[in-house]
């Protein structure tokens, strides 16, 4: 068996030289997809979406073609691109915006043209700066070119693009918050029910948001048809349906933290947390790996002991963890997991809207008490106290919050998965009464002991295309 | 006080922008017409939270709302470069404690701190999604990564 290999799709010549420019992108085969677009109704697309299995990649993981089906009826109707990529961790959304602004026009096209939206708006995190300047040359020339506006390819069907800055506040990757700041407000997320944007959105209209890589998928989707859409991704043993229907496609994997070649990348769902890492490089100077955060910052941690995991929807998910933004953070032996798990909620405490008590309160009170561990000054039963104001938070054991939105959730993931994964390191702080970093050996808690480890994960068949 | 007004150029900028929402709905163009205001005048002071809540019919509130509410608008004045430090875990597995203490060092501020001359802000920024970089620093819109403090020696070199 050789060695894992990335499969670009998306990320497909992402490095040719002006590939942001309408010219070069039209050269490797960009806007194809507009000539069977339009030749398809919208069940006809829906049907086709759904059936790809396609699922957003900005975290929840939801089945585009069933949020499609949710789409409210009222006009108009709004598409919104979720460019706003502040989960720590995340990076492909960057270099698409950079490197290849055209693919996301495409598919806003088509999300618009199969959900009849004549507005789409693209909120894009105010320090996107080049991805921002790019894009906004990208909708220019796709205007100037008949491919947007009042006639989209020849067709008679309108569509515009427009680019929106955010400033700065990470909850505004949250669509409800997101949608808030696009009508210039504070970002604060509104309740569900009633305000599921698809039913009622931005501008109180029916709105899908869809984060850009998922929009992205859309061109090769429709371009290669779902058949071939579905032959990407996981394959378990023990499904007789071929493709896990569930986790199809390719994935845009952010690696960063201590491996050699960190960067983004794509490939085909399914590979372990191990083969990623080993796809960057391995960990720095091969040192041994001590724990990795598999999904973005607020997915809980993984141990050593779990990285035969495949990184995909189902099996993290069964890993009591998640795929979220397919952010991987790999720290190794020399990191301190209460000085890590520190700086995470400092990042919380930071970014808390401030709209419900449990989380403007709980978030910082959690942060003093990792600091305070870390800082030698953690005193005993601090560790089980911790979990507790945490999970009062949003609790993970229930999966239920007692917030308005799922940062709260994304607050305790974190704090409670690495209190008890890594809780001999904490105590180690405690009783010692200053930081020190435990062999990798010591500083994990066994699997059986107090966290949800996969006892048993479906087993995957290796495909032909994974391998040198 | 400052009195405050687009210059030409910008008021059309802004009127450009007020097309991109449903006519009803114009406050909408808050965030962009703040960072417009922003550029011309380095910071949001209360002339320009006056001014923007006439150009969108709202209220001086609904301005002074949104400008506390997003880190990267300014209410009072800042230095003619901003440096933007990004602190969070995957920068922070990657050393930018060094830089950090490096940047406070040489600059003699502390984080939100404006150097003696006026030149330069330095700000801790959250992830700035490009961890592949890390650790990684913006400076003004450009964003500089892999950073050693003898890079950083040469990027502040620059600015002075
Ligand atoms: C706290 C928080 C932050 C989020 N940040 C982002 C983000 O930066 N980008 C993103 O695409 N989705 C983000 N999401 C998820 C969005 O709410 C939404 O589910 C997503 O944009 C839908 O797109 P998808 O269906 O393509 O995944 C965030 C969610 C939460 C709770
Ligand atoms: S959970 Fe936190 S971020 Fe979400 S609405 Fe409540 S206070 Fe705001
Ligand atoms: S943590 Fe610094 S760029 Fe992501």
């Amino acid at each position: 068996m050789g060695k894992p290999k990335e499969r670009r799709i998306l990320y497909e010549n992402i490095d040719t030289p002006d590939m942001h420019t309408l010219d070069v992108y039209r050269q490797h085969g960009g806007y194809a997809s507009l000539e069977k677009l339009f030749d398809m109704d919208a069940e006809q697309l829906l049907n086709e979406v759904r059936d790809s299995g396609l699922r957003g990649r900005g975290g929840a993981g939801v089945s585009a073609g069933f949020k499609w089906n949710l789409m409210g009826k009222g006009e108009p109707k709004y598409l919104i691109a979720n460019a706003d990529e502040s989960e720590p961790g995340t990076f492909s959304n960057r270099y698409i915006l950079q490197h290849k602004p055209h693919m996301l026009i495409e598919g806003m096209i088509i999300a618009a043209w199969s959900l009849g939206i004549h507005k789409a708006y693209v909120y894009i995190r105010g320090e996107f700066t080049l991805g921002k300047k790019r894009l906004d040359a990208a909708i220019q020339e796709a205007y100037a070119a008949g491919i947007l506006g009042e006639s989209v390819a020849g067709h008679d069907f309108a569509l515009d693009i427009y680019t929106h800055a955010g400033a700065g506040a990470y909850i505004c990757g949250e669509e409800t918050g997101l949608i808030e700041s696009l009508e210039g407000k504070r970002g604060q997320p509104r309740v569900k029910p009633p305000f599921f944007p698809a039913a009622i959105g931005v501008f109180m209209q029916p709105t899908m948001v869809h984060n850009v890589e998922t929009l992205s998928n859309l061109p090769y989707i429709i371009s290669n048809g779902t058949e071939w859409y579905q032959s990407l991704g996981a394959v378990y043993k023990d499904t007789p349906r071929g493709v896990d229907p569930m986790n199809t496609g390719t994935k845009l994997y952010c690696v960063s933290g201590h491996v050699e070649k960190p960067g983004v990348y794509e490939v085909e769902m399914g590979l372990t947390v191990r083969e990623l890492v080993e796809l960057a490089g391995g960990v720095r100077g091969g040192n041994e790996v001590k724990a990795v955060i598999p999904g973005g910052s607020s997915a809980p941690v993984l141990t050593p002991y779990e990285l035969d995991v495949p990184v995909d929807f189902t099996c993290l998910q069964m890993a009591k963890t998640m795929l979220g933004s397919g952010g991987i953070i790999v720290m190794d032996e020399t990191t301190c997991t209460v000085r890590a798990l520190e700086n995470l909620m400092d990042f919380y405490a930071h970014e808390s809207c401030g709209q419900c008590t449990p989380c403007r309160v709980g978030t910082p009170w959690t942060r003093d008490i990792v600091a305070r561990i870390e800082a030698g000054k953690g005193r005993p039963g601090d560790v089980d106290h911790l979990i507790e104001v945490a999970n009062n938070v949003a609790n993970i054991d229930t999966f239920t919050w007692n917030t308005i939105c799922v940062f709260g959730i994304a607050v305790s993931w974190p704090a409670v998965s690495f209190a008890r994964k890594f809780r001999p390191e904490f105590e180690a702080h405690i009783e010692q009464g200053k930081c020190v970093i435990l062999p990798v050996s010591e500083a994990v808690a066994p699997p059986e002991e107090n966290y949800a480890w996969p006892q048993e994960l479906p087993e995957l068949e290796r495909k032909p295309t994974w391998d040198y | 006080m400052e009195p405050f007004e687009f210059t030409p150029e910008r008021l059309a900028q802004f009127h450009e922008l007020l097309t991109h929402y449903p006519e009803e709905h114009a406050r909408a163009a808050m965030l962009p017409t703040l960072h417009l205001a922003q550029e011309q005048n380095g910071y949001i002071s209360q002339a320009v939270q006056t001014y923007v809540a006439g150009l969108l019919g709202v209220s001086e509130a609904q301005v002074l709302d949104v400008v506390t509410f997003y880190p990267m608008f300014f209410d009072a004045p800042v230095g003619k470069h901003i440096v933007r430090v990004c602190k969070t875990l995957p920068c922070d597995l990657c050393g930018c404690g060094e830089i950090i203490e490096h940047l406070k060092e040489r600059l003699e501020v502390d984080f939100d701190e404006t150097t003696e001359d006026g030149n330069i802000t330095l700000l801790s920024s959250e992830c700035l999604a490009a961890c592949d970089q890390a650790p990684v620093i913006m400076i003004n819109d450009d964003l500089h990564g892999r950073l050693t403090p003898e890079r950083v020696d040469e990027l502040m070199d620059a600015l002075e």
